[in-house]
């Protein structure tokens, strides 16, 4: 398809919706809100079902339906939906099933403000719901990232049958951006004999039952196992990062979604004073690039680092778990939406290299 | 007396950008007043820019919610100054689709007031927006945003683009569609816009393959001004 010219939550309702999405719950709040207009118009378009619910907490729950019937269903929604829905994420992670859920971050606690934020960090990937699951979460940082980034989310979620997270700050949902969208009038969709789809008396098939009680000990533990077994799985094989100018840097950033953007702007303006700067960008939160991003800052050339984020601190946690205090990690950012321009965050890089 | 200029059109189709670049261009002239009617979008609005527009001499008008960032979708009283007699240029930001235009409709009674000559609704297309992608998709938005905003088309404009990586062929492909339009509805093209480097050489074109200038209207050059200064890297990979 020629390139169209998308608003970031257009391009991810249209991208799930290529890569086998029909089932698409959901409930209103901003910066997110085109998601579900944009699905709402599209999905009957294609067979599909759009439904609003009467709640975040219901919408879920309807994800948690369709899923466990064996269909590629999804939901979005902004940070305090999100907090909402944690029960049910919780409840798919137990129950193995499949789903995708999109969260266009936007400025917390509480009902916060409606501009971009990367204050749920901890929320996707720390457990969010109680108990002992994880999520695997992507953190895009365009618009057509986005978009290739969907089709991996619902195989990924079908594969390992576990709940997919795709963590934007709201500027990815509500920029505009040149895509180019993979068109596929019949994505493939992997068999899933596990799905409650009817059970035939005569059959060989045991009956399917979609459940996340586990009353006995040693079940519940079995379960634990089989899910901690599929996460060493994930985190083998789908660490996602992106090392922009990396080798032999004096100084890396570290930063996800728009303000890795922000970012490379800022490694432009050190190159032209001089400094090799490298920036250091997670695609997956988690699993956490927890060795790429060792590798790139214990280099011998590397002065130091700085992690970067719409934030009080949270990512820069897993980054100084992954350095090891091997070099100095420092943090720069802030709660209220506010983004640091790229001059901002050039000067603070050559504050901390005066310093060192 | 005030000229009027009302932009309307599908969600995304650049209003904002012509908007603010009709304002600077017309505040050299004289008097000029930005109305910020957008009731849809609470990011990249056109009130963002008061550090441009007010040194520039333009008197803009926002919702009160417009930089609050809040969801309160109410419209100043101060709208009904622009309606007072004056002289100079108004130029009104409307939200996307005949979502969007609803906000116009309250106002019929001052649009009435206006003589036709000095009314100027312009509704903008840009071809490269899925949901504006064709003759009968913009012929469908069109259609409910003059039933919703209760004003007749003027103008059409052609706004072909694909941000950053606009090129001539995209402002030709708008230039079958600005035709297909005009001839279906008999509303004549006010213009095309594009960045200078583009609009000149879509000049070259529009001599060189014989395009009717009468689909063309002026060359209206637009500085971008709602982007973000990292926008640049998108041809790095980003």
């Amino acid at each position: 398809m020629a390139k169209k010219l998308m608003k970031g939550c257009e391009a991810i309702a249209e991208a799930a919706i290529q890569a086998g999405c029909r089932y698409f719950f959901g409930y209103p709040i901003t910066p997110q809100n085109d998601i579900p207009e944009y699905m709402s118009r599209r999905l009957p378009q294609v067979g599909g079902c759009f439904l609003q619910a009467e709640s975040e907490l219901a919408a879920i729950n309807m994800v948690y339906g369709a899923g466990g019937a064996g269909a590629r269903a999804m939901t979005s929604s902004s940070s305090p939906g999100i907090s909402l829905k944690q029960e049910g994420i919780s409840t798919c992670a137990a129950a193995e099933v499949p789903c995708v859920i999109v969260n266009m971050m936007r400025g917390g606690p509480g009902l916060g403000n409606i501009q971009a934020s990367q204050g749920d960090y901890f929320q996707a990937c720390k457990g969010g719901g109680h108990g002992d699951y994880r999520c695997v979460v992507y953190a895009p940082s365009s618009i057509q990232e986005t978009c290739d980034l969907m089709p991996k989310a619902f195989d990924t979620a079908d594969t390992y049958r576990t709940p997919v997270i795709i963590l934007a700050d709201g500027l990815i949902g509500q920029m505009m951006e040149p895509v180019e969208l993979k068109m596929n009038d019949n994505p493939t969709m992997p068999e899933k004999p596990w799905a409650c789809q009817g059970w035939d008396p005569k059959g060989d098939r045991p009956r399917a039952v979609i459940n996340s009680l586990y009353i006995e000990t040693e079940i519940l533990d079995d379960l634990m196992t089989r899910l901690n077994a599929r996460y060493d799985m994930i985190r083998e094989k789908e660490v996602m990062v992106e090392k922009y100018k990396t080798e032999g840097a004096q100084f890396v950033l570290c930063a996800y979604g728009t303000v890795a953007r922000v970012c490379k702007a800022a490694v432009r303006i050190l190159d032209e004073k001089g400094i090799k700067c490298g920036l250091v960008r997670p695609i997956t939160l988690w699993p956490f690039p927890t060795k790429d991003v060792h590798d790139v800052i214990a280099q011998d050339s590397v002065k130091g680092a700085l992690t970067v984020e719409i934030s009080n601190g949270q990512m820069v946690e897993d980054i100084r778990l992954a350095v090891n205090g091997e070099k100095p990690v420092d943090f720069m950012g802030k709660g209220g939406s506010i983004i640091p321009t790229a001059e901002e965050i050039a000067d603070r890089v050559m504050e901390i290299m005066r310093r060192a | 007396m005030k000229t009027y200029w009302v932009l309307v059109g599908s969600f995304g189709s650049g209003k904002s950008e012509l908007a603010l670049n009709l304002a600077l261009e017309k505040a050299k002239e004289g008097p000029c007043t930005l109305v910020d009617l957008d009731v849809i979008n609470p990011y990249f609005r056109t009130s963002e820019r008061g550090d441009v527009l007010e040194p520039a001499g333009v008197e803009l008008i926002m919702p009160p919610f417009a930089l609050d960032k809040i969801e309160i979708m109410s419209l100043s009283a101060k709208v009904f100054s622009a309606f007072s007699p004056g002289e100079g240029n108004v130029i009104f930001d409307i939200g996307g689709d005949d979502v969007g235009s609803i906000a116009l409709g309250q106002y019929k009674a001052r649009f009435d007031q206006i003589p036709p000559d000095r009314l100027n609704v312009l509704f903008i297309v840009n071809p490269m927006r899925p949901t504006a992608a064709d003759f009968d998709s913009a012929m469908d938005t069109l259609a409910k945003i003059q039933y919703v905003s209760r004003l007749n088309v003027t103008g059409i404009v052609n706004n072909a683009n694909l941000s950053v990586e606009t090129d001539v062929s995209h402002l030709a492909e708008g230039y079958a569609l600005m035709k297909q339009l005009s001839e279906a509805t008999g509303i004549p093209v006010w213009g095309t816009c594009g960045k200078e480097d583009v609009l000149h050489s879509f000049k070259l074109y529009v001599k060189e393959h014989g395009l009717d200038p009468t689909y063309v209207g002026r060359y209206q050059p637009i500085e971008v001004m709602m982007h973000r200064s990292w926008d640049k890297f998108l041809k790095e990979g980003l």
